[in-house]
């Protein structure tokens, strides 16, 4: 119930909705210096070995002074485009420091509070919010609203935009049916995927094959059957019934009549959202990302705490303020639930449990059978102007005498 | 308390050793030493003439210097590689990763109604620029219309419903039946509220989708700018076209503001920065009740009396009686929040943000929810399909917004099908507690030595 121990943060278990928040940027960063440092080991064995060769021709007079200024222009142009590699990731871990420091700062905010009810909580919750949505808009490929939001709040390094942007493009590549941009992240994290044991390349490939066929004439199939051998024999292992009844498209073109719903489903155009869905699964997985948006976490377990069996009941009650019910200004906050935002999306969860009553004090009962506290009464009457020795209903105005009241033992 | 902080120094003292660590952007400058030393070779290979010699040298005595440059550069890598290894080791010792919900999303198949929600949101929050964004990028003309079906939708329920709660109330508690038509006579689903300007507009979203609820909160926001900066003339207009449904509500808003505006003239152009003349000061203020206060009727004849009285003490209100009246430190924030709760609920729409609180909400009870879901992954069944959550999740007072009674007997929350019964000697129990105690038609208190009969157990709202 609510006391005291209720408001104190938690703070081991605050941070729950928060996880991504450190972890994004932190896994991002390692990506992005790994493959600073593969861009490194590689350039720097070319230009050696280079080095040593010129050296050697140069020193054995088998190279020219002028073959070794054009090796030198080789590699001089190398490390030009090594310094432009390294640039970028440079740029990238400039930003993700800065991202870190942000929420790290963020995060330190709360760590200093004891109590929701610490003015600075109501802010720093409102900025957990704004983020939660940017992070819901980005999940929905609602872009611009997300970025419109993130600079209108100023939080840009305390949302994943460039992330979820990325992502998008990619699955509305898929979804658009181009699996170029998929495949090209797929190289990308190929190692990561394995780990995973992600079939997303596979079912990539595949479909490249099923468009191959899909075409229907014969220089496609040759092609169709020269990418199966390089791109589908190697599943073989893992996946061995699927790369069989790729084999089996072959014989089963869609043109055919009477197909069989198994092959008929792999030239389904819903392949594409299919393939897109997995891509973010992959990929979310990949960044340690929750699986569904953090606001639906936040929300389904609010509503349910928040909600109570009057929040969609018939009757009128202090705090309802369903349509079409009068409700007075004594009954001092809407309840949220209540509210026509979040009714409706409210009937999904349970109400919450309660195993103490949580009523106002001294209450009394109305002839009509309606209950309150009589510190409300009193003020609501006095509010209302009455005279002395009457009291009038918050809910239906009604207007009775104190005679008729009960007290009421609850 | 103490763990977190120190957690969240040890955070931060890796970040900013990663910080100090040279990263890649020293690694950059390395390379370009290398492209300097290689542009200067060439260099010296062309000033030369093409000298054999020269060339075989210089190419050969910069291997060692490059080399050594890369060198460097791997050492700078494997530090970096060495304090992210760090942060992460931190991050998994204080920050390790809880698992989230993640079989079951009650909130996936509801975009639309989330949509709605938000856009809501960021109207009552004055984002009206990312609002319209948003509302563009949704489409949310589905959602908007929504809120009209959900408008309608509860209006058939409640009305049906109430239908229904006559017919129950007639098999079972026959005296009750006076009561429960006095009161369809007061639910009848279009009250004071339906009737009153924000409702309908609200009914209309559809044809206006959001237009209308955004020129409502941007009416809201200028009214509170204004009050912001010590005008209140917007929000009383507001309040005097609106009196009759703020009357209904018991709500003082137009007399707390018309007081306030009169002990700001009172206060005179020193204070308030208004011209000197004579709507101003006490003389204007004195002005602006005789053209105002008789609006209020008696209902407030007793302050309006000690507004009157502190004018005879004008020349030295602190040492009067009034001074408490005429303080305005908090008065102007206080009629904004008044007047935020009014405009709000004349909307039918509470005074915060719902997806604020139950986003806080959730975060407060995300834990229990988890740590539940744990222990019963077990079993196979979600926790959204029972009707009550099987575990409590404390909140803070300020968000229980209904009053709770769980009957002392069975420990069960009263609901409309097994309500609050008062029985004669005052005390409350659940209608089924009650049933289950009945001998015949008589039952005794479980509380105190008094017995009743079925009949005389009234049904009553909390």
């Amino acid at each position: 119930m609510a006391d005291h121990e209720a408001s104190k943060i938690n703070h081991d278990n605050h941070l729950l909705l928060d996880q991504p928040l450190l972890r994004l940027p932190y896994e991002l960063l390692r990506k992005n210096f790994r493959s600073a440092h593969f861009t490194v080991e590689k350039e720097s064995t070319t230009l050696n070995k280079l080095l040593k060769e010129t050296a050697k021709g140069s020193l054995d007079s088998k190279t020219s002074p002028e073959d070794v200024v054009k090796d030198l222009d080789t590699m001089i142009a190398k490390m030009r485009g090594m310094k432009r590699k390294l640039s970028t990731y440079a740029d990238e871990e400039t930003r993700l420091y800065k991202q870190l420091d942000a929420r790290v700062a963020h995060l330190r905010e709360l760590s200093d509070m004891r109590s929701v009810e610490d003015v600075k909580y109501e802010a720093w919750s409102r900025k957990r919010l704004d983020r939660l949505l940017v992070d819901y808009m980005l999940r929905h490929g609602y872009n611009t609203s997300a970025q419109a939001l993130a600079n209108e709040r100023e939080m840009h390094d305390l949302v994943d935009v460039e992330t979820f942007l990325t992502m998008s493009k990619i699955r509305e590549s898929l979804e658009n049916g181009s699996v170029t941009e998929a495949l090209a992240w797929c190289n990308d994290n190929k190692k990561e995927l394995r780990k995973l044991q992600s079939n997303l390349e596979f079912l990539l490939r595949c479909q490249q094959y099923i468009e191959l066929l899909r075409i229907n004439t014969q220089s496609k199939s040759v092609e169709a059957i020269a990418h199966a051998k390089k791109y589908l024999a190697p599943f073989q292992e893992q996946y061995p019934d699927e790369v069989r009844e790729m084999a089996a498209l072959l014989a089963h073109r869609p043109t055919n009549k009477d197909l069989p719903p198994k092959y008929r489903a792999w030239y389904s155009p819903d392949r594409w959202s299919k393939l897109a869905s997995t891509f973010v699964e992959a990929h979310n997985k990949l960044l340690g990302l929750p699986t569904f948006p953090l606001l639906h976490t936040a929300l389904s377990s609010g509503l349910s705490a928040l909600k109570t069996p009057a929040c969609h009941g018939t009757q009128k009650t202090t705090s309802s303020s369903q349509p079409g019910h009068s409700h007075t200004s004594m009954t001092t906050s809407v309840c949220p639930i209540c509210s026509i935002e979040l009714n409706e999306l409210a009937k999904n969860v349970p109400y919450a449990h309660h195993s103490k009553s949580h009523l106002d004090n001294d209450l009394l009962c109305l002839p009509n059978g309606r209950v309150y506290g009589q510190a409300k009464l009193d003020e609501y009457a006095a509010k209302a102007g009455l005279a002395e020795g009457q009291v009038k209903d918050l809910v239906t105005g009604e207007v009775y005498s104190r005679a008729a009241l009960k007290k009421v033992f609850a | 308390m103490a763990t977190q902080v120190t957690a969240m120094e040890a955070l931060q003292k890796e970040l900013d050793r990663l910080n100090r660590t040279p990263g890649l952007s020293a690694t950059v400058d390395k390379v370009d030493k290398i492209i300097e030393m290689l542009t200067s070779v060439k260099d010296q290979i062309i000033q030369s003439g093409m000298d054999t010699h020269v060339a075989s040298m210089a190419i050969t005595r910069t291997q060692n210097p490059i080399k050594s440059t890369f060198e460097k550069i791997n050492d700078d890598l494997k530090g970096v590689t060495a304090t992210q290894r760090k942060l992460g080791k931190m991050l998994d010792k204080h920050f390790p990763l809880k698992d989230l919900p993640s079989e079951h999303d009650a909130m996936a198949d509801h975009e639309p109604l989330i949509n709605r929600a938000i856009s809501m949101h960021l109207l009552r929050e004055g984002q009206f620029s990312v609002a319209s964004t948003f509302i563009e990028e949704t489409g949310d003309a589905v959602g908007f219309e929504h809120v009209n079906a959900v408008i309608e939708g509860q209006e058939q329920a409640s009305m049906s419903d109430n239908y229904d709660d006559e017919a129950m109330d007639e098999d079972h508690e026959d005296e009750n039946d006076d009561e429960d038509e006095d009161e369809d006579e007061v639910v009848s689903p279009l009250g004071v509220l339906a009737t009153g300007s924000g409702f309908q507009q609200l009914q209309s979203l559809s044809s206006f989708q959001s237009h209308e609820l955004e020129a409502k909160f941007s009416q809201m926001y200028t009214i509170l700018q204004d009050i912001k900066s010590r005008n209140l003339l917007s929000a009383i207009e507001w309040a005097r076209n609106n009196s009759v449904e703020l009357e209904a509500r018991g709500s003082n808003l137009e007399f707390e503001l018309s007081r306030l505006q009169y002990v700001w003239l009172f206060k005179g152009p020193t204070v308030n920065g208004l011209p000197d003349d004579k709507f101003n000061g006490t003389a204007g203020a004195l002005l602006y009740a005789q053209q105002n206060f008789w609006r209020f009727g008696n209902r407030y004849i007793g302050e309006i009396q000690q507004l009157a009285n502190a004018q005879i003490y004008a020349p030295n209100l602190p040492k009067s009686p009034y001074w408490k009246i005429f303080s305005t430190e908090t008065a102007f924030a206080d009629v904004a929040s008044s007047f935020t709760r009014e405009f709000c609920s004349l909307l039918g729409l509470s005074a915060e943000s719902p997806l604020h609180v139950a986003v806080t909400a959730g975060a407060l009870a995300l834990p229990l929810l988890i740590k539940y879901q744990q222990a019963t992954r077990a079993r196979g069944t979600e926790w959204t399909t029972t009707n009550e959550l099987a575990f409590e999740t404390p909140l803070p007072e300020r968000m229980l917004y209904h009053s709770i009674f769980v009957c002392p007997v069975s420990k069960e929350q009263t609901t409309e099908s097994n309500p609050p019964m008062m029985i004669p000697c005052g005390h409350v129990l659940a209608k089924e507690t009650l049933q289950r105690l009945l001998k015949g038609t008589r039952f005794k208190c479980p509380y105190c030595p008094a017995e009743g009969l079925e009949k005389d157990a009234r049904r009553i709202m909390i």
